[in-house]
C-alpha cells in the first residue's frame, strides 16, 4: 500500500493548525487527508470515509478527544494519534491506558508528526503481513520471522572456503536451524529496533513480559545460543553486538 | 505540603485572629441570651408567691389566720397553694392545699421536703418565728436541683483552668491551621491550573509558528538568508516549547506533591534506558555513556514518578552535552551503588564543570534569581527533593562536573524476588 492510499482524518478545532497539518501531510505524500473541527463532525466523517488513521486533538469544542476516541474504538480498530496541548494529557493518556497508538505534544515539528504517522501506519497495517513475510538477512544467514527458521546459504560464502574442496562442498548445501521461542522473541525485538541499542531490560520485557527482574543471566545464555545459530563465529559476533553495560544491538 | 511560607504564616495569623474573634463573639452572644432569658423569665413567671409575701398578708385573729383578699386572688391566679405548720409540724392554716397532702408532718418529712419535693409538689419553705410557711406549686411545673461541689474539686479546677484554656487555645489554632491549609491549597491549585491553562493556550499558536517556520526553512526557492532566519524562528520556538513545559512542571512541583505519579521503578533499568535512548538518538555525536551499576544496585526499587525521573537524567545528560569541554567526545559516566542504607547515583562528565555562580544558585534553599541556562538543573533538584532524596552538584578535581543523588533505602522498595536474594546475602547487615 502506498502512502497516498492511506486516508487520514484530522480532528482539531483550530482552523490554521488544521490547514497547516494537512499541508504537511500532503507534502509528505499523504494526499488523502480529511478534516473535522469537532466531535460531531469527526464521527460523521469517520462513518462516511472510514479513514486508516485518526489524528485527534484532545480538547474539542463539543467534548474531549478521549471520549471521542472511545466512541471510535467501539466499532473499529482504527489507529489514533493524539495531539495534545497539555503536559498532563500525556500522563492521562498513559494513566487511562486507553491504548492510543501514539501522542504528540503541541507544538511539534512537522517531521516529528510525519515520522509518527508513518511509524503507526507501518506498525498497524504492515504488521499483519510481517509475520509471514519479514526476513532478516544477516550476511550469509537469513532468519524468517514468520516461521522462526534460520537458513544458512553457504554458497555466498563460497569464496571464503575456496581451495578446500571438501568444505565448499559442505557449505554448498542450505542448512536450516529452528529458533526456540525465547531466541525468536529476542531476535524479533532486536530486528524491530535494528541498528539501535536495546537494553537488557527491554529484551527481558519482551521475552518474559512481566516480573522479569533477575533474568539477566538467563538472557545471556539465550543470547549465546542465538549467536551460535546466527553468527559465523559466535565468540566474535558481527551482527548481534554487545553494548557493554547497556544491552545488545543488531546491525 | 509546601506553600509560600511567609504568606502562609500571614494567612494563618489572620485565620487564628478571626477564629478567636468568632469564638469570643459566640461566647458574648451566649451570655447575652442567658441574661435575656433570665430577664424574660423573671418578668413572666416569677409571679410565684413565696413564703415571705404570704406571711405579710397573713394576720392572726381570734378566729384563726386570715389572708387578705388580694393575696387570695393571686393564689387562685397562680394556681398555687400554701400551708403553715406549727412547731409540732401540724398544719394550722392552709389555702388551696391539695387533698392528698397530710395535715401533720414529722421532722423527717420536713427535712425531706426542704431540699426536694413534697409528694411531687415543688415546695418552698420559710421559717416564721416558730412556724414554717410552706408555699407550693402544682406538680411538674418546677425543676429543682441542689448544686454541691467538694472543695477539693474546686481546688482542682483552680489548678487546671489554665491548661483548660491552653487546650482550647491550641484547638482553636489547629482549626485555624486547618482552614488556612485548605485555603492556601485551593489558591495554589488555582495558580497551577492558571499556568497550565496559559501554557495550553500558547501551545496551539506556537505549533503554527513552528510548523510554518520549518516549512520556510526547507523551502529551496527562498534565499539562503531568509531560510536561516526561518531556521532561527524554528529553533527559538523549540526553546519556547521547552520553557513552557518547564514552567508548567516547576509550578506543579513547587505547589503540590500530589502531581507525582508514583510507581515502582528500578533506577538501574531507567539509567540503561536513558543511556540507550541518547546513544540511539544521536548516533553521529561523539558521545560516550558509561553505565556502571553494582550487582546489588540492580535490585533497588523506588517509588517514583517514572517520567520525572527520566527527565532528571535527560536534563543532566543534555546539560553535559551542552557544556562540553575541549575534548571532542562527551564522556558521561553514570554509576549506581549502594552504601549502607543509601542508594547513590552519580553522573559525571568531562565538560567544563559548573561555574561558581551556578553552584551558588543550586545550593540556595529557595529559588533565587538564577540564569536561564540552569533551569534544567533547577528542575532536577526539585524533582529529587520532591522524591525525598538528597542532591549535590559539584566539580571533579580532575575536571568536569558531577551530580550526586542519594536516596535513603527506607524510601526504596526492594523488588520482591530481588529482596529475598538481597536479604540472604546481606543477612548480617543490621541496616537492612
Amino acid at each position: 500500500m502506498y502512502l497516498n492510499e492511506y486516508k487520514i482524518l484530522l480532528v482539531d478545532d483550530e482552523k490554521t493548525l488544521r490547514e497547516m497539518v494537512k499541508g504537511f501531510l500532503q507534502r509528505a505524500g499523504f494526499h488523502n487527508v480529511i478534516t473535522a473541527a469537532d466531535c460531531r463532525e469527526a464521527e460523521e466523517m469517520f462513518r462516511k470515509e472510514l479513514p486508516h488513521l485518526v489524528l485527534l486533538d484532545v480538547m474539542l469544542p463539543d467534548g474531549d478527544g478521549f471520549s471521542l476516541f472511545e466512541a471510535l474504538q467501539k466499532d473499529s480498530e482504527v489507529p489514533v494519534i493524539f495531539l495534545s496541548a497539555r503536559d498532563e494529557d500525556e500522563n492521562r493518556l498513559r494513566g487511562l491506558g486507553l491504548g492510543a497508538d501514539d501522542y504528540i505534544t503541541k507544538p511539534f515539528l512537522p517531521e516529528e508528526l510525519i515520522l509518527r504517522v508513518k511509524a503507526v501506519l507501518k506498525r498497524v497495517y504492515r504488521a499483519k503481513d510481517m509475520r509471514e513475510g519479514e526476513i532478516v538477512v544477516l550476511g550469509a544467514c537469513s532468519v524468517d520471522l514468520g516461521s522462526g527458521v534460520v537458513r544458512w546459504n553457504r554458497e555466498e560464502d563460497g569464496g571464503q572456503y575456496a581451495g578446500s574442496g571438501e568444505k565448499s562442498d559442505k557449505s554448498g548445501m542450505d542448512t536450516e536451524v529452528a529458533l526456540t521461542a525465547k531466541e525468536y522473541a529476542i531476535l524479533q525485538k532486536l530486528a524491530q529496533e535494528r541498528g539501535r541499542i536495546v537494553t537488557i531490560d527491554a529484551l527481558c520485557d519482551s521475552v518474559w513480559r512481566e516480573e522479569n527482574y533477575g533474568y539477566e543471566n538467563t538472557l545471556i545464555v539465550h543470547i549465546r545460543r542465538l549467536r551460535e545459530k546466527i553468527e559465523e563465529d559466535p565468540s566474535h559476533p558481527k551482527y548481534l553486538l554487545t553494548v557493554r553495560g547497556l544491552g545488545y544491538r543488531l546491525v | 505540603m509546601r506553600y509560600h511560607y511567609r504568606r502562609g504564616v500571614r494567612v494563618f495569623a489572620y485565620g487564628a485572629v478571626v477564629l478567636v474573634m468568632i469564638i469570643l463573639l459566640v461566647g458574648a452572644l451566649n451570655f447575652v441570651f442567658l441574661l435575656a432569658g433570665a430577664f424574660v423569665y423573671h418578668n413572666v413567671d416569677t409571679n410565684y408567691i413565696y413564703g415571705g409575701s404570704v406571711m405579710d398578708a397573713l394576720t392572726y385573729t381570734d378566729n384563726g389566720y386570715v389572708l387578705d383578699e388580694e393575696m387570695e386572688r393571686r393564689f387562685k391566679e397562680q394556681d398555687q397553694w400554701a400551708m403553715l405548720l406549727n412547731e409540732n409540724g401540724q398544719v394550722v392554716w392552709s389555702i388551696r392545699k391539695p387533698k392528698e397532702l397530710k395535715d401533720s408532718y414529722t421532722q423527717a418529712d420536713i427535712a425531706r421536703m426542704t431540699r426536694y419535693y413534697l409528694e411531687s409538689y415543688p415546695v418552698q419553705l420559710r421559717v416564721w418565728e416558730d412556724r414554717i410557711m410552706v408555699t407550693g406549686l402544682q406538680k411538674d411545673v418546677l425543676w429543682k436541683y441542689n448544686l454541691e461541689f467538694p472543695i477539693s474539686w474546686m481546688d482542682f479546677l483552680k489548678r487546671v483552668w489554665f491548661y483548660y484554656f491552653l487546650i482550647n487555645f491550641v484547638w482553636i489554632l489547629a482549626l485555624a491551621f486547618f482552614f488556612t491549609k485548605r485555603f492556601i491549597k485551593k489558591r495554589e491549585q488555582a495558580r497551577i491550573e492558571w499556568i497550565a491553562g496559559v501554557s495550553h493556550d500558547i501551545r496551539t499558536p506556537l505549533s503554527v509558528v513552528m510548523g510554518y517556520a520549518h516549512t520556510l526553512e526547507q523551502d529551496e526557492k527562498l534565499a539562503e538568508e531568509a531560510r536561516q532566519q526561518a531556521s532561527m524562528i524554528c529553533h527559538q520556538s523549540v526553546v519556547m516549547k521547552e520553557l513552557i513545559t518547564d514552567l508548567n512542571l516547576t509550578s506543579q512541583l513547587e505547589y503540590s506533591m500530589e502531581t507525582l505519579r508514583k510507581e515502582k521503578v528500578r533506577p538501574a533499568e531507567m539509567i540503561r534506558n536513558i543511556a540507550a535512548e541518547f546513544l540511539n538518538d544521536f548516533p553521529s555525536e561523539q558521545l560516550v555513556i558509561d553505565v556502571q551499576i553494582v550487582p546489588e544496585g540492580e535490585s533497588v526499587c523506588l517509588k517514583a514518578d517514572r517520567q520525572l525521573f527520566m527527565r532528571v537524567f535527560r536534563n543532566l545528560i543534555n546539560n553535559s552535552r551542552k557544556h562540553s569541554g575541549q575534548d571532542e567526545t562527551v564522556r558521561i559516566q553514570i554509576s549506581l551503588w549502594v552504601e549502607k542504607n543509601k542508594c547513590c547515583i552519580r553522573l559525571r562528565d568531562n565538560g567544563i564543570g559548573y561555574s561558581e555562580e551556578i553552584l551558588r544558585g543550586l545550593r540556595k534553599k529557595k529559588r533565587g534569581t538564577t540564569g536561564n541556562h540552569m533551569h534544567g538543573l533547577e528542575i532536577v533538584k526539585k524533582i529529587i527533593l520532591a522524591h525525598g532524596g538528597k542532591i549535590q552538584f559539584g566539580n571533579c578535581e580532575e575536571g568536569g562536573s558531577y551530580c550526586l543523588m542519594m536516596f535513603r533505602l527506607s524510601s526504596f522498595l526492594f523488588h520482591r524476588k530481588a529482596c529475598e536474594a538481597h536479604f540472604c546475602s546481606e543477612a548480617g547487615n543490621p541496616n537492612l
